[in-house]
């Protein structure tokens, strides 16, 4: 690897937050937002190569909010890949997150780190 | 005005002229009757014809009394019949659909009938009223429960999480099975939460299936392709009777009844010892298809076999010694099987120890 890639992590959990940077470390460039405000603007700032998003954040700015604006953008923004982790485990969520143009939907409590970070890998081969 | 009114307004000068023509008649033919009976059975027109007039009268009498019958048919039909049937079908698609249609002004029909009209709409507007609190009751517990389970998930994957990062750290012996202690509950945490969000979305209706062409046999195989480790590690033989005829598709949401089956036959395996087998067959119905799962287990007391399909039931002679089950799983998948407008029972077998586990899903059209 050349360089190693950058990838946003937009969650709100502190715990969790942790626990996927002690995964990630090593492996990507890890960007931290907490809520969806600081997830735009690192976007904009950074332009990382994938977005690790959760939905409940706190703030005006839930994950629907992230996605859909990310995907209005006129950049690379329109196509990098976002990988929804959250623990809404509704259809419903899962439809509309899909809809607005997210690449994969993975429910958080049902899945272990180790298949999070396969998935990521899936979109940035090394 | 009131139907008594109305019948006796026609009935008693019916009554009065039959009363009256009889009389008149009698009176005047007495001697005659004789007579003309004679005439008639010898067919004697020449003195039929000179009887002429009492003929007329009784003709006047026949057209007047159909006259009568047939204005008191109409109006019976007016006042009584179109009414009661415009009630008894405002009553069917109440029973249907809970939504009262509307009735037509009653006004000019008979009072008994009208009084009847409005006694059922006062029972439909008090019926609704309790059965919109009740659905609300219902609302809010569902939410309660789909609440409560979103807010255990948080938690719930910082445990997993942090557990997953422990076992790749270096451990002792002692360390790794404390730490698989830990791992094995916390994921059944996770599959209870699980399930109980399935239980509140289903039974709030909130559901979504999403219906499709499904082809049964293959859909087993896929279900017991996933089961074959299992099966084998506990040594309880797992066959497919596959059709030779192919089966019509059903109409079913494939996810759905996947995990049905992946339930029937997880509870084949689970109570079945080892030696025993479990085996999948088909059956062809003119409207439906089954597929049948026969183990030959321990058997559903008569004690549970009424309740094994109540929420949160467990079978209180569960062989395997780990936490088998949550007791949701035949609820929800009978639940499920009904939504399909199919249906899931069982029966202990004819043959042999076991039980046999039906599921019928309708054809797709």
């Amino acid at each position: 690897m050349d360089t190693t890639k950058f990838i946003l992590v937009v969650e709100d959990d502190p715990i969790l937050k942790n626990l996927l940077g002690h995964t990630f470390a090593g492996k990507y460039q890890t960007l931290y937002a907490a809520d969806g405000t600081e997830a735009l603007a690192l976007y904009d700032k950074f332009k990382p190569a994938l977005i690790l998003l959760d939905l409940t954040l706190p703030g005006a700015v839930d994950g629907f909010s992230v996605l859909e604006t990310v995907r209005k953008r006129d950049d690379e923004g329109k196509t990098v890949p976002v990988v929804v982790v959250s623990n809404l485990g509704e259809q419903a969520a899962k439809d509309r997150v899909m809809q607005l143009g997210a690449n994969s939907y993975m429910v958080k409590a049902e899945v272990d780190i180790d298949e999070i970070v396969a998935k990521i890998g899936e979109y940035l081969p090394a | 005005m009131r139907l008594r009114t109305v019948i006796a307004l026609l009935i008693l000068p019916s009554l009065a002229a039959l009363l009256g023509f009889v009389g008149v008649i009698m009176y005047q033919a007495w001697g005659s009757l004789g007579g003309i009976a004679r005439a008639l059975f010898t067919l004697d027109f020449d003195v039929l014809a000179s009887y002429g007039p009492f003929f007329i009268y009784v003709l006047g009498f026949c057209a007047l009394n159909i006259l009568v019958f047939l204005l008191l048919y109409l109006l019976l039909n007016r006042l009584i019949t179109k009414p009661i049937r415009a009630i008894t079908s405002a009553m069917e698609e109440f029973a249907k659909t809970q939504q009262l249609s509307e009735l037509p002004e009653f006004s000019r029909d008979a009072t008994e009938v009208k009084s009847f009209a409005e006694a059922f709409v006062t029972f439909a507007a008090s019926f609704q009223e309790v059965h919109s609190h009740d659905q609300e009751i219902s609302r809010v517990k569902s939410d309660f429960i789909s609440t409560a389970a979103h807010q255990l998930r948080t938690p719930l994957t910082g445990i997993r999480w942090a557990l997953e990062a422990l076992e790749k750290e270096p451990l002792d012996e002692n360390q790794k099975a404390l730490v698989e202690s830990a791992v094995s509950k916390s994921r059944d945490l996770v599959a209870i939460v699980g399930t109980l969000l399935d239980i509140s979305s289903i039974e709030s209706g909130k559901h979504k299936y999403v219906f499709t062409t499904v082809d049964l046999p293959k859909l087993v195989s896929e279900v017991a392709g996933d089961f074959t480790v299992q099966a084998a590690e506990r040594k309880v033989l797992l066959t497919i009777d596959t059709p030779q005829e192919a089966l019509p598709p059903v109409r079913a949401d494939k996810e759905q009844i996947k995990w049905v089956l992946n339930n029937l036959v997880e509870n084949g395996i689970r109570y079945t010892p080892a030696g025993g087998s479990v085996r999948i067959t088909f059956a062809s119905l003119p409207e439906r298809v089954q597929v049948l799962v026969s183990d030959t287990g321990i058997g559903i007391t008569q004690k549970d076999r009424n309740n094994i399909f109540e929420r949160f039931y467990r079978a209180e002679n569960a062989i395997a010694k780990e936490n088998a089950g949550n007791g949701l799983g035949l609820y929800i998948a009978r639940t499920v099987a009904t939504d399909h407008g199919g249906d899931l029972n069982f029966a202990p077998n004819q043959t042999g120890p076991g039980t046999t586990f039906t599921l019928s899903l309708p054809l797709a059209r």
